[in-house]
């Protein structure tokens, strides 16, 4: 085992540990589509951060979640996975992560919620922690972004900070389902009748679109399993968007992006063409608040979020 | 007392073409149900409203319908819990199935469903070779008690979006129900019934938790992933592109400890499977042309496994993540 010092542990005193809010430093768990295939979203989350004077740290030895797949082969792999995770949070003094994935809040929510609740788990999970000289305490709660943005700095703040207004910008809120569901392990509002993203939209100045595609499953997890189906749950959904007068989408979840950025051109042939540019939360936030489109990597989405802002005169 | 306007889902397939909807106004005690008040209507005002109902206490599961856009039973959901600023409830029939009249639907998709199961117990040998019962430890019978519970109410077929777009997946219920004689310990037919509902597409479910709201807490969600397990250890249908998605992903972060995109797509859809590979293409062609993949990760992703190579870069600190797949013994 090496023992180079990790960039997050060159930078921190562990030995300074203060409670993640009123630092404002937080253990930041990026999720591996924000590495790969989403880096837009990393970037973007990264210039936020910045400008919302609070700092990421990312925990770059942190593996994935599990991405909810992992459970399927074995029942213990994901929780542990994610109690080292946690260890190394810890071992920084941090007792927040803060996620950018709905699927990854979801799965290392209920993680966390098995271990703190099962001795016999926990234990287990410091079994193995063990062998390699790490420990969890269970100190470590996991957010979102999204819930970051409202609890720690507040609607108002948001508000006063907003420089470039949507100008009522028609936005659908996609929740993704592992930020809501099951309640019993995320609950940090209701399931059924969320309201945080529509808060966000209407504090950075656009116009929140109500309908029942927000809590739908975008078919991510399924898109490689047979022909159509997850294209034809992309479609549905972006269908009631449309219908319900949205011009653009705003999700906290890279999966989703992938999914209805990715999959809506192929669905227009059963649902007919509904081309709703996504924008991952902190792009669109980022924007609001100052941030240079080009630096939000608006570019490298498929539908190109830059058309409906040049039309509503956002950018030019 | 409470005035509620039930804004009520009207149509009946003997005659109507089109739904439409009646508000219907009742007069019921402030802590009533939403069924006690459909009676209400139908004894006082108009009866010709049609639902199915029995036991009003959620044991039979009948009463299954869509209430102000939420499914569950009716006579579960209390009035004041769901009433809008208005003072309406909006009643409509369950999603996800064909109406017959107001309320009631045509239930056969879920029953065929559910017979295809064999839902009944098919011991190991014969009733003639055993002197007593069969008989089950409390510690195996544990694992059944709740999805026992099931009362086939539907509503977690009527929540799963797979349903709506594929009527030829299973659905949460009878996946559970499949679980429920996999793992009885007196049934003989465990192989069979995995590879029938992997058939049935066990390997379609979106993972999306719509079935967490099942309103006798049987979560199917939880069944759904203890018989994915069951196919895997069992080794019952591995070639299908489910079982090789979950190894796949699994693989790929014992190895690197992420989840390595192009690798995963690939191993799940078949190396060799050029076909497959083809529907793929465009989409990465896509985000490649937007930066989103470069053609290095394209290309790594594609031969780097074949190689025995990790496709992407490991994160620092890999082999305590392989310590951990190597310590619970998962299969790849």
């Amino acid at each position: 085992m090496s023992s180079t010092l990790l960039p997050e542990e060159q930078a921190l005193d562990s030995h300074k540990a203060t409670r993640s809010r009123d630092s404002k430093r937080y253990g930041f768990f990026p999720g591996c589509v924000a590495k790969e295939s989403c880096k837009e979203l990393f970037n973007s989350t990264m210039l936020l951060a910045e400008k919302l004077g609070i700092e990421l740290i990312e925990l770059t030895a942190a593996s994935c979640c599990g991405a909810s797949v992992v459970n399927d082969v074995n029942r213990d792999v994901a929780r542990v996975l994610n109690a080292r995770t946690y260890a190394q949070a810890e071992a920084l003094g941090l007792d927040d992560v803060i996620t950018i994935c709905s699927t990854c809040t979801g799965h290392m929510r209920a993680a966390n919620k098995e271990l703190l609740e099962n001795e016999e788990q926990m234990d287990q999970a410091n079994a193995i922690l063990g062998k390699f000289g790490a420990k969890y305490a269970g100190t470590v709660t996991v957010r979102h972004l999204l819930w970051l943005l409202i609890d720690d700095i507040g609607l108002d703040n948001l508000r006063a900070m907003v420089v470039r207004p949507l100008n009522g910008l028609k936005v659908a809120p996609f929740y993704g389902c592992h930020i809501i569901r099951p309640e019993s392990v995320n609950g940090w509002e209701s399931a059924r009748n969320p309201h945080s993203l529509e808060d966000i939209i209407e504090a950075i100045g656009g116009e929140a679109i109500d309908y029942a595609g927000k809590t739908r499953c975008c078919g991510f997890h399924i898109q490689l399993e047979k022909d159509n189906v997850a294209t034809d749950m992309v479609g549905q959904n972006m269908r009631m968007a449309k219908d319900h007068g949205a011009e653009a989408v705003l999700t906290p979840c890279p999966l989703c992006h992938l999914a209805l950025d990715g999959y809506q051109q192929d669905s227009a042939a059963r649902w007919g063409r509904t081309d709703l540019p996504t924008f991952h939360l902190p792009q669109l936030v980022g924007y609001a608040l100052g941030i240079p489109a080009d630096l939000l990597g608006l570019q490298k989405h498929l539908i190109d979020p830059r058309t409906i802002m040049v039309e509503r005169e956002l950018i030019s | 007392m409470a005035k509620i306007k039930l804004d009520l889902f009207r149509f009946d397939e003997a005659v109507d073409t089109v739904p439409h909807r009646d508000l219907v106004e009742v007069e019921v005690p402030e802590t009533t149900t939403v069924l006690d008040a459909l009676e209400w209507a139908k004894a006082e005002v108009d009866g010709s409203i049609s639902f199915r109902r029995s036991c009003r206490s959620a044991i039979c599961g009948s009463c299954s319908m869509n209430i102000n856009g939420i499914t569950g039973l009716a006579c579960k959901t209390n009035c004041k819990d769901v009433i809008k600023a208005d003072g309406s409830i909006s009643v409509d029939p369950m999603p996800n199935f064909q109406p017959m009249k107001d309320m009631v639907v045509h239930m056969d998709p879920f029953w065929d469903k559910y017979s295809r199961l064999k839902p009944y117990l098919q011991p190991k040998d014969a009733d003639t070779d055993h002197a007593t019962e069969r008989r089950v430890s409390p510690e195996d019978m544990k694992k059944l008690v709740a999805v026992a519970n099931c009362v086939m109410c539907a509503t977690c077929y009527a929540l799963c979006p797979v349903v709506s777009v594929d009527p030829a997946f299973a659905g949460p219920a009878a996946i559970a129900y499949a679980y429920r004689f996999i793992e009885d310990v007196r049934d003989g037919q465990r192989g069979e019934r995995i590879a029938q509902i992997s058939e049935d597409y066990l390997w379609l479910c979106a993972h999306c938790y719509a079935c967490s709201y099942c309103p006798k807490h049987v979560d199917p969600n939880d069944r759904i992933i203890d018989v994915k397990r069951a196919a895997i250890s069992d080794k019952v249908m591995m070639g299908e592109r489910g079982p090789r998605h979950a190894l796949t992903v699994s693989k790929t972060i014992k190895q690197t400890g992420m989840l390595a995109e192009t690798e995963v797509v690939l191993g799940t859809v078949g190396r060799f499977n050029v076909i497959a590979q083809i529907k793929v293409l465009p989409l990465a062609l896509r985000l490649m042309s937007r930066g989103k993949l470069t053609p290095f990760e394209m290309a790594t992703g594609g031969t780097a496994p074949m190689l025995g190579l990790p496709s992407i870069k490991p994160i620092p600190k890999v082999d305590e993540v392989r310590t951990i797949f190597e310590s619970l013994e998962v299969p790849v």
